[in-house]
């Protein structure tokens, strides 16, 4: 007995898998079937026709994109020269930085959208300052459009991208970089030859598990776009919530879903390079 | 090294600051805010009061809410810190045919858009009668939290020295002897973060929550609804009072990890 079991070791991972395949995998698969599926019909595609025929949904999708790109973007154009910054700091230095990303990272993501209310309303912080400073004369309007969700998102999502780019920039060897120099080649020629190719792998890693994030959001846009940006999500909980139409909802979802797991198989590809 | 002109360390260091700011900054606004006298969100604050924070404590709705987030929190993090632990063993010491499958599909839902996981949830519970209870919660937020458990305890059993349990087997004692009285100790540590995380994951979670709970309120769903509404202050301190728990369970997690000399692996 105490031998059989020692040899697989699988009594201890039944329970939780019972649990998974009954409250995850099963409501999951139940929705795909919803999806594909219409009473006394059978198998069907209807719910997907559905889809292209009403532009609402193209725009909510191209809203979605344009969004999930810009946030991804900024994310990189930020995320990259602070992660790099941090390895160059000071052992002190440095933990101080990485607990200032990793502190928001495990706040809610509530609570992180809701202070951009806070710093980018009309008497806000951004607008106070602005006024002060005579650039503006009346109160700039961050909240309640593509701009607000965009940097809503763009604040949320970058420890994602940072911690994961900072431990790849770690591991890279000073030494590398010191014989470089060595022969002659100049701190650009170092950085763009030798220092951001080895780091390549793991931005792009990041920038694809932060697209995956920004597709599925759903807080942000829900409360820093005041229902005036919709994205997928919050189309889906229309469809769910408001106007029940659930066949739809499942059609989306499983698009949503295999576009998921489609970038995310590319960021496992990207993330075994970029740790070898 | 990779310095270059100090005229581009500038520019760098630059960027890296705004950086920190931008992460850091709106959590350092909320908390003065919170104890502002004023009924709109100006800053600075025109005055100090604690009114907010009277509003949050007098309402029975927020208490209520309170108490069942406590209450699912705590449930459902023991459940996926006991099954997710137990389940992180049995990946890395034992095997068995579909190994990486299983270990696949565990950390699925933190790959999962969390909107499909509420949308899949809300039409199997729905299916099942479930949909609005308190059970269908815990499971739902079992399920969610998993991923975090194994996380933490799957670079902990790998780390820990297999040689030190062989000899406990050495010795006649069974695999489930050896977990409670040789693993387990030596893990406590990790296992104590793992449930942290479990619980944060799981009294912060909103959007499943929130499509599943029925008449249930947690905190962070009456906040959202609310905040999709209007803006009231009080949220100001009920965030404040959110970024403190998160503060002083990094803390707690900082404090026992680095005392057993483990943090890295669970920071990075």
């Amino acid at each position: 007995m105490n031998r059989q079991e020692r040899s697989t070791g699988f009594g201890f991972v039944a329970p939780l898998l019972v649990l998974m395949v009954v409250a995850f995998n099963a409501p999951i698969a139940y929705m795909l079937g919803l999806a594909f599926w219409d009473k006394g019909q059978g198998f069907t595609l209807e719910h997907y026709q559905g889809l292209l025929e009403a532009p609402v949904y193209l725009r909510v999708l191209g809203n979605t994109m344009r969004i999930a790109l810009i946030a991804t973007l900024a994310n990189v154009l930020i995320g990259y020269p602070l992660a790099h910054w941090m390895r160059g700091l000071q052992n002190r230095a440095r933990l101080v930085a990485i607990a200032l990303v990793v502190l928001p990272f495990w706040v809610s993501i509530l609570v992180r959208t809701y202070s951009w209310i806070v710093v980018l309303g009309n008497a806000g912080l951004v607008n106070r300052a602005l006024q002060w400073s005579g650039l503006t004369e009346q109160p700039v309007q961050f909240l309640y459009n593509e701009l607000g969700v965009t940097i809503g998102m763009a604040n949320v999502l970058l420890p994602f991208l940072v911690l994961p780019l900072f431990a790849a920039m770690i591991r890279i060897d000073d030494r590398l970089l010191q014989a470089a120099a060595s022969l002659g080649a100049p701190p650009r020629t170092i950085f763009w030859k030798v220092y951001f190719p080895l780091t390549l792998p793991a931005l792009a890693a990041g920038t694809l598990l932060v697209f995956i994030l920004c597709l599925g959001f759903y807080i942000t846009p829900a409360i820093l776009g005041g229902g005036r940006v919709p994205m997928i999500s919050n189309l889906l909980d229309t469809l769910i919530n408001q106007i029940p139409r659930w066949e739809q909802a499942s059609a989306i979802s499983t698009i949503l879903l295999v576009v998921s797991l489609l970038i995310f198989a590319a960021y496992r590809r990207l993330d075994r390079t970029a740790s070898l | 090294m990779t310095g270059g002109s100090p005229w581009s360390r500038r520019a760098l260091a630059a960027v890296g600051v705004f950086g920190l700011v931008f992460l850091t900054v709106p959590l350092l606004i909320v908390v003065p805010m919170s104890f502002s006298s004023a009924r709109a969100l100006t800053f600075p604050p025109p005055g100090f009061s604690l009114r907010w924070y009277a509003a949050f404590f007098g309402d029975p709705r927020w208490m209520d809410a309170m108490w069942t987030s406590a209450a699912l929190a705590s449930l459902s993090s023991i459940a996926a810190l006991v099954l997710g632990s137990l389940a992180a063993y049995g990946l890395r010491r034992g095997s068995f045919a579909g190994r990486d499958w299983a270990e696949g599909n565990f950390m699925a839902p933190l790959i999962v858009p969390t909107i499909i996981a509420a949308i899949a949830l809300y039409l199997g519970l729905a299916k099942v009668g479930l949909l609005g209870s308190f059970i269908g919660l815990v499971v739902a937020h079992t399920v969610l939290n998993v991923p975090l458990v194994m996380m933490v305890m799957g670079v902990a059993i790998r780390e820990f020295d297999l040689r030190i349990e062989q000899v406990a087997w050495s010795l006649g004692a069974s695999w489930s002897y050896t977990v409670a009285k040789v693993v387990l100790p030596n893990l406590a540590p990790s296992v104590f973060a793992a449930w942290i995380f479990a619980f944060i994951g799981s009294f912060d979670e909103v959007i499943v929550t929130s499509f599943i709970a029925g008449r249930y309120e947690t905190v962070p769903k009456r906040m959202f609804n609310e905040l999709v509404l209007e803006v009231n202050p009080t949220i100001t301190a009920v965030a404040t009072l959110l970024i403190g728990l998160t503060v002083l369970a990094l803390a707690a997690v900082t404090v026992i990890l680095g005392r057993a000399g483990k943090l890295r692996p669970t920071l990075a």
